[in-house]
């Protein structure tokens, strides 16, 4: 198991968010995250990444508890994470953008490997590499989170709501840039509104209620479900 | 052969690149930035027509100076979001380090005036008061602005502000605790005679002041842009999440920080002890003149900071020259007033902005 949360919770001061979740993601996975507005996607994601610190429960990576650590030595240990607000380095280069997601990585060969295949996922970002990351488009930017997560060649990406605010046509290149990336071997925990979507692209999911998993299963079951049917499919 | 029509089309393509860079350059001049630069320009050529080129050299040995402590000023404002009040003794630390430093050297050339500590000594002395000042601005990072990151809930601008004056006061009464309050100064620091430049006699030490500014810049913007540490330093200021999502750790860039701004403010300091010796409260007026600059050219803009000092040191010395010593400090406020009201992000405010702050 790469990833394991055991009965988590989490929150910001005395606002507890997250109750008693608990869910594992395997090697290679492509696992979702469904749930509606404030049930506490992100903020479980931030947790992982570090970025919130855990009230309680354990987070377990690679069999060592991660839950609490600060999040650069998250990242250190091989997860990417790659936020709804993308924190994109605005006053950079797209190419000194994503030569800091490399910041980890010694090798420059590797680094040199990681920003060809970045390019090569994403020719729009080798278009204008050298323009400021704050002028690129909505798409753009969202390629540009992404391409810097992939620049650190992590194990691990939790990448959070890939699709907010995107054409759909923009959707579905994000998309298959995801599934991709997973086929080569990198295991993604992916947090979604788009639920249609999310459940044909990945293997399991979860579904996150107030703050609780209610749900969890193959997709492909999922999708059949009523409760998922009625409240997120609509038919 | 080349096809006419491909070729008329490939003029037009390079027409519209030439005009583009045009339209780019007027802009660029008709921007409250570019018609600064300009004015200050030309106020400075046609005040050294006028009294004389020592209004250009006073102009350029000071604003350098200036523009080093604005620039740390500049950074701490920006990668930390403090509002820096405490930057004068920094400069202070520095010019006093280097005063205990340079009195041995300089006893000791008098008797050997031929050795090669009378070029060397003041070098230790200057070098002497970067490094003391940038160790105390990380030991000030470490004892207060860490403790009050690790505990501070809200308010954190205002909480800085007071603790940077409450560091100003400790330092200002450790001062005179411990060296007194009298003028702590040295004549020169090279005793060298003064050599003429454009008809202006100016002294050694004036000199190596303004080559000091001038590389320290020059080294500090190849440090920002291409090193790794620098990149690391302009992520954080830019993103801070970012940084740590990327495996930055904030906190060893906020010491790094720190030291840098408040080693540049030091080196100022000592460079300038011959003009300005030490005492309890020699850093208020540099600490003002910073504060001018950053607001000038808008708060947090480091490469900003550079033309900053040089305005500021052209506007000063033109006041004190065309209005008299006493008007010197009248007139930056009420340029810096008349700013805060009708430009409040600078003259040079940067136009990027997230597609989220809009």
């Amino acid at each position: 198991m790469l990833l394991e949360i055991k009965s988590l919770d989490s929150g910001y001061g005395f606002l507890q968010v997250l109750w008693d979740v608990s869910f594992f993601v395997d090697e290679g996975e492509f696992v979702a995250l469904i749930g509606p507005n404030g049930a506490g996607k992100s903020t479980t994601l931030k947790t992982i990444a570090g970025l919130v610190e855990p009230q309680g429960g354990e987070i377990l990576y690679e069999g060592n508890p991660i839950g609490g650590l600060e999040g650069h030595l998250v990242c250190r240990k091989g997860i990417a994470f790659i936020s709804e607000e993308l924190n994109l380095f605005v006053n950079m280069t797209v190419k000194e953008n994503l030569e800091m997601g490399a910041f980890t990585l010694k090798d420059p060969a590797k680094q040199a490997k990681n920003l060809e295949f970045v390019y090569e996922l994403f020719p729009r970002l080798h278009e204008r590499e050298a323009q400021f990351a704050g002028t690129l488009s909505g798409g753009e930017r969202k390629m540009m989170a992404i391409g810097r997560g992939i620049m650190s060649s992590p194990r691990l990406m939790l990448v959070d709501e890939p699709s907010l605010g995107l054409a759909p046509m923009l959707t579905n290149e994000v998309f298959k840039a995801l599934r991709t990336l997973n086929k080569r071997g990198t295991t993604i925990f992916l947090v979604e509104q788009n639920v249609g979507k999310t459940l044909k692209t990945t293997s399991r999911a979860y579904i996150l209620e107030k703050g609780k998993i209610i749900l969890q299963g193959k997709s492909a079951d999922l999708a059949d479900d009523d409760h998922v049917r009625k409240i997120y499919l609509g038919h | 052969m080349v096809n006419p029509s491909t070729e008329s089309a490939i003029d037009k393509i390079d027409q519209t690149i030439e005009d583009t860079f045009a339209q780019k350059a007027i802009r660029w001049l008709f921007s409250a930035g570019g018609m600064t630069i300009c004015l200050t320009i030309l106020v400075a050529i046609v005040a050294t027509i006028h009294k004389g080129p020592y209004i250009l050299v006073n102009t350029v040995i000071t604003g350098g100076m200036w523009a080093l402590m604005a620039i740390g000023l500049a950074l701490l404002f920006s990668v930390m979001n403090i509002a820096g009040f405490a930057h004068g003794e920094y400069f202070m630390a520095g010019s006093l380090t280097a005063y205990f430093v340079f009195l041995p050297i300089s006893n000791y050339t008098l008797e050997h005036p031929e050795s090669f500590m009378a070029y060397v000594g003041p070098m230790i002395a200057i070098l002497a008061g970067t490094l003391m000042c940038a160790f105390l601005g990380i030991l000030t990072e470490r004892l207060v602005f860490k403790q009050l990151r690790m505990r501070n809930r809200e308010g954190w601008l205002l909480n800085c502000f007071l603790i940077t004056l409450g560091i100003s006061i400790i330092f200002q009464n450790t001062h005179q605790l411990g060296f007194g309050a009298d003028f702590k100064g040295i004549l020169a620091y090279w005793d060298f005679p003064s050599v003429p430049i454009f008809g202006v006699y100016m002294s050694i030490d004036r000199i190596c002041a303004f080559f000091i500014a001038i590389l320290t810049m020059i080294g500090f913007y190849i440090f920002m842009m291409f090193s790794t540490t620098g990149k690391t330093i302009r992520a954080v200021s830019q993103d801070e999440d970012g940084a740590r999502m990327v495996g930055i750790s904030v906190d060893t860039v906020h010491v790094v920080t720190f030291a840098l701004s408040c080693g540049l403010a030091g080196l100022a300091g000592a460079s300038l002890l011959f003009m300005f010796p030490s005492y309890p409260t020699v850093g208020v007026m540099p600490l003002y003149n910073s504060w001018f600059i950053i607001i000038l050219v808008g708060f947090g803009n480091v490469a900003g900071a550079i033309p900053g000092g040089f305005m500021i040191a052209l506007f000063q010395v033109i006041t004190r020259s065309y209005m008299g010593e006493g008007w010197e400090a009248v007139i930056p406020v009420l340029l810096i007033s008349l700013i805060l009201i009708f430009k409040p992000s600078g003259i040079f405010a940067t136009k990027v902005r997230t597609v989220w702050d809009e």
